[in-house]
């Protein structure tokens, strides 16, 4: 069989936004990838599955599952064929991202400092302080250029006209940027020569812009600051990320135990002694960082590096407490944030939100329980939703009963169906859903946002979670440049 | 550089040449136990290289596929193979961003490798030769990596003086036991001895061109001691971990450099300034376990000075 007949047993499913065809019809900006499959047969398409598999098991691109005493080796599943971008969608998403980080960010230091959003009603103020992530240790602490936000990862899914949605802010830790350059470069090897054809956009310049970032905030003005990643360690299922870019960037890995605190400043032990740190990019949680401060059992932070921190001796980078952002309760007013700070309308539209505090959108929301998506504000990975449309009696009786005991920790979505992409599977091509995390950097020049991201994809057929924790796997992800 | 990630390369560097002698003494052996099926015994191999005690090494030292398999492929063998490369790679991953991205990349196929069901399978029922050629190129691959894309910096230091530690314990091991094993008798001139010994630790084309008089006891000590050309005799391993560790002087860290570097010197000219005869006077066994006595002093220095971090 030919892949050229593989394509002609594709299907779109009902209502739904396909990225590849329309009317039967290739997407004009699929045709070069369309034309370039159907020069190969099955067999090849294979081999190139199967390289794909064997190149990130050689690099080391895996999580270990651990079992019976020994571990196991896994990459996470990779699908060949490329999502695309068109340079006008691109152009849109990139302006809705910069206006929705500027008001995210603008909203930290509001909420942080004079709290004018709340004193003038836009956000109830119990919605702050019943926020686990709200942290008073943040109050009145000016963070180096107001920045909070250095590192975003925005979730972006489209419903069935094509519409771009916001569906989640990730402005802690968020994780996925390596599989953006390692699914690039995968793609360099299984498509040789396909992506100048395409004219897609490269990705490399992305560590490159971030150490730049994290030099400027430096607070000792010194030529060459000690910048370092800190990592929870090699158990922590992103550890292959972590190496990653701080190999690309030059930086130190560091981990809570190679570092200390001394009068207000953090050092690195090295063979030569002590070397001063002036920058942190953490991966570690804020409830972990100092076990001073927040979770005393914490083996992975640092004590007293909030002190460290808060005399200005040391930036962190994401800024602590920005989980107060990211809310799934406060996603529901980043719009009206947008109104309030920018004086402008949002250009990406958030998913309809239902707060389940509120009794009578409760109400609506337990009459329609099947049509819906019930999410605990708190959590991500896709740990503790409930899909309605796919939930059992008994499972949303059980919600029922959850919600109504401490309503602010849910909130409900319509369920949106997901644009779906082919992806190829068992020797054929097969719609998938999709969604889009572009990741976006602010440093004192601006917001940057690399031209391309993470595709992440429901493996699993009619699925509508893409989570990879939740059996999701990744695409290469091109932004055309015309 | 972090006191951890020293730590992390000076024992992947270690565990490495540790897996590496280990692989070629067993190919050695393997073959010689083809040569010699009356008379063969693994008990020196097992005694170098393994934990085990008198009773368990007797019990396996004439079965050479299940000591293949306890010294390759074996998880409760603290020293087998597939452990040491499991602990290499291990070390390498919490330290990826100092090693180059081929090096890594090299150990994790050693290790995928190694970890390989047809390859186990292979050690039992098929040639172990084949098997055993197969790991030792993925070492040699992992040397000649380390060659070519490393930085010649502190890093690189650490994962040398690692590397002729390790590698001047096993020559003191290696000769000390087979010695043992003829209760140090110099008279001994089993040519298929001394033969297999010097195959096992690729001296045996350097001997065969040094010394023209066939196979004597007393040259093999001066080769895997003394001789300066050997990369494996001691004095080779010690005055190029030297070399390597006056490297590390910098203005932190002055105390441990001074003490460090008097050890190491202290014990290159002890051994750099011996003779064949003098260490004959002295009892090899004697000798030996001077040398190796000071070898752990360095170690444990090492450990305090440059690599306590916790």
């Amino acid at each position: 069989m030919q892949a050229s007949e593989l394509l002609n047993s594709y299907y779109v499913d009902a209502d739904t936004w396909d990225e590849m065809y329309v009317n039967e019809l290739v997407r004009e900006q699929y045709r070069g990838v369309v034309d370039f499959m159907g020069q190969l047969s099955v067999e090849e398409l294979n081999r190139k599955e199967e390289m794909a598999r064997g190149l990130f098991m050689s690099q080391g691109i895996t999580f270990t599952v651990y079992s019976s005493g020994e571990g196991i080796e896994k990459i996470f599943p990779f699908d060949i064929i490329p999502r695309i971008i068109t340079a006008g969608e691109w152009g849109y998403i990139e302006k809705g991202i910069k206006q929705r980080l500027k008001a995210l960010n603008l909203f930290l230091k509001d909420v942080y400092n004079d709290q004018f959003i709340l004193q003038d009603g836009i956000i109830p103020v119990e919605m702050i302080y019943s926020c686990p992530h709200y942290l008073r240790e943040m109050h009145g602490f000016p963070v180096p250029h107001d920045i909070y936000v250095h590192i975003a990862g925005i979730d972006l899914i489209r419903n069935n006209d094509g519409t771009f949605y916001i569906l989640e802010d990730n402005l802690r830790t968020p994780s996925g940027v390596s599989y953006m350059l390692e699914n690039r470069e995968i793609t360099k090897r299984i498509f040789p020569d396909l992506l100048p054809k395409n004219n897609v956009r490269t990705v490399t310049e992305y560590p490159n812009i971030l150490h730049k970032n994290l030099v400027s905030l430096s607070p000792r003005q010194i030529p060459n600051p000690t910048i370092v990643l800190l990592t929870p360690g090699i158990y922590n299922s992103a550890y292959f990320e972590h190496t990653t870019l701080a190999r690309l960037m030059g930086v130190e890995l560091v981990e809570g135990r190679d570092l200390v605190v001394d009068n207000h400043r953090v050092y690195m032990k090295t063979t030569s002694g002590l070397q001063q740190v002036d920058v942190i990019y953490r991966r570690v949680d804020d409830d972990f960082l100092d076990p001073l401060v927040f979770n005393p059992n914490s083996m992975l932070g640092v004590a007293g590096i909030m002190s460290a921190y808060r005399k200005g001796n040391v930036a962190i980078v994401n800024a602590i407490g920005n989980g107060v952002a990211d809310d799934k309760a406060i996603y529901t007013y980043v719009p009206q944030m947008i109104k309030y700070y920018l004086n402008e309308e949002p250009l990406l539209k958030n998913v309809p939100t239902y707060q389940l505090s509120n009794p009578e959108e409760r109400e609506f929301v337990f009459k329609n329980m099947h049509k819906m998506v019930i999410k605990k504000t708190n959590e991500s990975g896709g740990y503790g939703m409930l899909m309605g449309h796919a939930a059992s009696e008994e499972e949303m009786s059980r919600y029922r009963v959850e919600i109504i005991k401490d309503p602010r920790q849910y909130i409900a979505q319509p369920t949106i169906s997901l644009s779906s992409s082919p992806c190829y599977m068992n020797g054929r091509l097969q719609p998938r859903r999709i969604d889009l995390r572009p990741y976006a950097l602010s440093g004192p020049d601006g917001i940057q946002i690399v031209p391309g991201g993470l595709t992440r994809v429901a493996l699993k057929e009619g699925s509508l979670v893409v989570n990879s924790s939740q059996g999701g796997g990744s695409k290469d992800t091109w932004v055309l440049a015309v | 550089m972090l006191s951890r990630v020293a730590d992390s390369l000076y024992w992947m560097s270690r565990y490495i040449e540790r897996a590496d002698g280990i692989l070629r003494m067993l190919k050695i052996n393997y073959a010689s136990s083809q040569d010699d099926l009356h008379e063969f015994s693994w008990t020196p191999v097992l005694r170098i290289f393994t934990y085990l005690d008198e009773k368990q090494a007797n019990a396996i030292a004439r079965d050479s596929r299940t000591v293949l398999q306890y010294m390759v492929t074996d998880r409760e063998n603290p020293n087998s193979v597939m452990n040491m490369v499991t602990h290499a790679r291990e070390n390498a991953r919490s330290v990826q961003d100092h090693i180059t991205k081929e090096l890594w990349q090299c150990l994790n196929d050693f290790y995928h490798t190694i970890r390989e069901n047809h390859l186990v399978r292979a050690l039992q029922r098929e040639d172990p030769i084949t098997v055993l050629d197969v790991l030792i190129k993925q070492g040699l691959l992992y040397y000649g990596t380390t060659d070519i894309t490393m930085a010649r910096g502190e890093g690189y230091a650490f994962m040398n003086i690692g590397k002729l530690l390790e590698r001047g314990m096993q020559s003191v091991d290696i000769l000390d036991i087979k010695f043992g094993d003829l209760q140090y008798d110099f008279t001994k001139t089993d040519t298929m001895y001394w033969k297999y010994l010097l195959l096992s630790i690729s001296g045996y084309e350097l001997y065969l061109k040094t010394y023209r008089s066939g196979f004597e006891a007393r040259n093999v000590v001066e080769q895997i001691v003394l001789n300066n050309d050997f990369p494996r005799s001691i004095v080779y391993s010690i005055t190029h971990m030297h070399r390597y560790f006056v490297r590390l002087k910098s203005e932190g860290n002055t105390e441990g450099f001074r003490k460090i570097d008097f050890m190491v010197g202290k014990v290159e000219s002890k051994v750099m300034f011996s003779s064949v005869e003098e260490i004959m006077e002295e009892g090899l066994h004697a000798y030996l376990t001077g040398v190796k006595e000071e070898l752990y002093e360095v170690a444990n220095a090492l450990n305090a000075y440059y690599f306590a971090y916790s």
